[in-house]
């Protein structure tokens, strides 16, 4: 099988990290080539997240450019979440400090190089706002086609959470939002239908932290910190956001999957950020995302064990 | 049943609407002080005719009022492939000969309000057009109700739009109103409506009831069946019947308390009843108990039964 070249773009963030891990996993494993790795503000300020990107980075041993992106939504003013990462951005254990250089170029730079140097179609896995991936669509029209598919964690067909209607990652920058599920490019949405499934429960994070390898106490205290969050809005574990849109390449039999036409609330009192989806096919528009609404939630913390495990 | 509680109910007559009515006519629990006609499914000229055409099958003299004729600040739009042409389901009753008050529904209704000191009911099951202007032009009404049964919205989505449903669309501003009015709210939305559907095989049983409600409905419910079957449901949707049943039998139902606001400046959101039930975020107001799920099988049962009870 071919590896299937990715770009991973992000605001690490615990389950950014986690991700990326799993992206790390598959590509020793021979699923993926890692061409870039791309910083956008979001959890928490870009600064935050570009350095908590070279961190992660250097401890998972990931070989890719690390550029940053976009310091602030394409259009909105700049919102940060960090009462759930912490004031770093990625609040628990101490990690090493960058052992690698950030990248020269910005984001939309890197992105660009990398996909005209890729001789197959490069997939996007976005895990914070779609800045940086609006950006280009906007800059670069003509690299379209050179982009394969998106996988991007963000949205809820049926609720929100950081208002009642919208998610975090799309409410931050919904016009970026907008033009990528306009952009005719395939989608593959995970949002907070199947996110808020995707639970690692506390006696998955006692199997991680027995995996014993130099990432497994890591991961496990990112767990700890992320659930104590959670748990105190009622959730039985610690919400796997952002991995499901990297699970979803690697393992699609995991995942139940919808096609549906998705359009994203740019104004609105109350509906900002929302992701409207035709599930009644009311408007008469044809599907242009795949919506992941559910999953194996046991095969899927298996296979992040496992995926720690491989880092011994 | 020893005490009755005053009920007005405000309808866009319209299908469901006219089954919801004859069904609130049947309970013992319910006396009807008053009705108004709303623009909604069909154009006002149609839901008030329709309404008062409906005291002929009822045998009953409720006065019928006219309400708005448009929505609050939008263009009106009509539904006549899931109602008819008419509104009704293209069936026609004759009319009652005793002609209408001429008081316009929000005085109607307010005074109502004001006579009953608190214990009227109200039941919408239209566009919230005639209770927004009852609201504004009477700012204590809201406090003289009590109780606000609505269908209307869905909490995941909506049936007209990808986000909306019929009544919530078709006049947001109002909704909106409405559900900051501070009256107390139960909302009966897609989430429960749609859980019950009535089959061919079940609109002809209850065509052999052997009363004039039985064919009545039957007629009436076949261009509501043909749209459903068209889109691929299974039997025709009876919206309006749930608010009803929720004040004869609440305990039939699952409610939720919960914060709902109504989208009214959203582009493709518009009219949306946005809930805070399944979002960490929360609203930091609850006005409203929501019924999300139903135990079919007797609500069935238990409209099946007042149907058979009809004239």
């Amino acid at each position: 099988m071919k590896r299937i070249p990715l770009i991973l773009d992000g605001d690490p963030g615990h389950d950014d990290a986690i991700a990326w891990l799993l992206a790390e996993a598959g590509r020793r494993r021979g699923s993926f080539d890692i061409k870039a790795v791309t910083t956008v503000g979001g959890n928490v300020t870009l600064d935050k997240t570009t350095y908590n990107a070279l961190r992660i980075c250097t401890l998972l041993g990931l070989p890719a450019p690390v550029a940053k992106g976009a310091e602030h939504p394409l259009t909105a003013d700049l919102m940060n979440a960090p009462s759930v990462h912490g004031e770093s951005g990625l609040d628990g254990p101490a990690l090493p400090e960058p052992g690698i250089e950030l990248s020269e170029l910005t984001a939309v730079e890197l992105m660009v190089k990398v996909l005209k140097e890729s001789e197959e179609p490069v997939t996007i896995v976005s895990t914070g706002p779609l800045t940086n991936t609006a950006a280009l669509l906007l800059s670069h029209p003509e690299l379209k086609s050179r982009i394969g598919r998106i996988s991007l964690m963000g949205g809820g067909i049926g609720f929100g959470n950081w208002t009642p209607a919208a998610e975090f990652n799309i409410l931050v920058d919904p016009e970026a939002a907008d033009v990528v599920f306009r952009s005719g490019l395939p989608l593959i949405m995970a949002g907070l239908d199947v996110t808020e499934r995707a639970l690692l429960q506390p006696e998955d994070f006692s199997r991680i932290k027995e995996l014993n390898n130099p990432v497994s106490g890591i991961v496990w205290q990112w767990l700890e910190f992320f659930y104590e969050f959670h748990r105190k809005l009622g959730y039985a574990g610690a919400p796997m956001h952002d991995p499901c849109a990297v699970m979803v390449l690697l393992h699609p039999e995991l995942f139940t999957v919808r096609d549906y036409y998705v359009e994203i609330e740019t104004g609105g009192e109350y509906c900002r950020g929302a992701t409207i989806a035709d599930k009644r096919r009311v408007t008469g528009r044809e599907p242009n995302a795949k919506c992941i609404m559910d999953l194996d939630r046991d095969g899927f913390a298996d296979r992040i064990i496992e995926a720690i495990g491989e880092f011994t | 049943m020893s005490e009755k509680y005053p009920v007005w109910m405000d309808v866009d007559t319209g299908t469901d609407d006219a089954f919801a009515l004859l069904v609130l006519h049947q309970l013992d629990c319910a006396e009807i002080v008053g009705l108004s006609a709303v623009s909604g499914n069909t154009p006002l000229e149609n839901s008030f005719r329709n309404t008062r055409s409906l005291k002929t099958l009822m045998k009953a003299d409720y006065p019928v009022y006219r309400g708005a004729s448009k929505p609050l600040f939008r263009e009106p739009h009509y539904v006549p492939e899931v109602h008819g042409e008419n509104g009704m389901g293209d069936v026609n009753l004759p009319l009652p000969e005793k002609e209408e008050p001429e008081k316009a529904a929000w005085d109607a209704l307010c005074e109502a309000a004001v006579k009953y000191g608190g214990s009227l009911t109200l039941i919408a099951t239209g566009p919230l057009t005639n209770i927004a202007t009852a609201f504004l032009k009477y700012p204590k009404l809201p406090g003289l109700l009590k109780k606000i049964l609505i269908m209307g919205g869905g909490t995941q989505e909506g049936n007209i739009t990808p986000a909306a449903e019929f009544n919530m669309y078709a006049d947001p501003d109002a909704a909106k109103i409405v559900f900051k009015a501070g009256a107390p709210i139960v909302l009966c939305p897609l989430d429960v409506t749609e859980r019950v559907r009535l089959t061919q095989e079940e609109l002809q049983e209850i065509k052999g009831y052997g009363n004039e409600a039985g064919p009545f409905l039957y007629e009436m419910l076949q261009k509501p069946l043909q749209y459903h079957l068209s889109i691929g449901n299974d039997g025709a949707e009876l919206h309006d019947c749930f608010p009803v049943l929720y004040l004869a039998c609440p305990e039939l139902f699952d409610t939720e308390e919960a914060g709902v606001a109504v989208e009214t400046k959203g582009g493709i959101s518009l009219g949306k009843t946005v809930t805070d039930l399944y979002s960490d975020k929360q609203f930091d107001f609850r006005n409203a108990l929501v019924a999300l799920d139903v135990d079919r099988e007797a609500f069935k049962k238990k409209l099946k039964e007042l149907i058979r009870q009809m004239p």
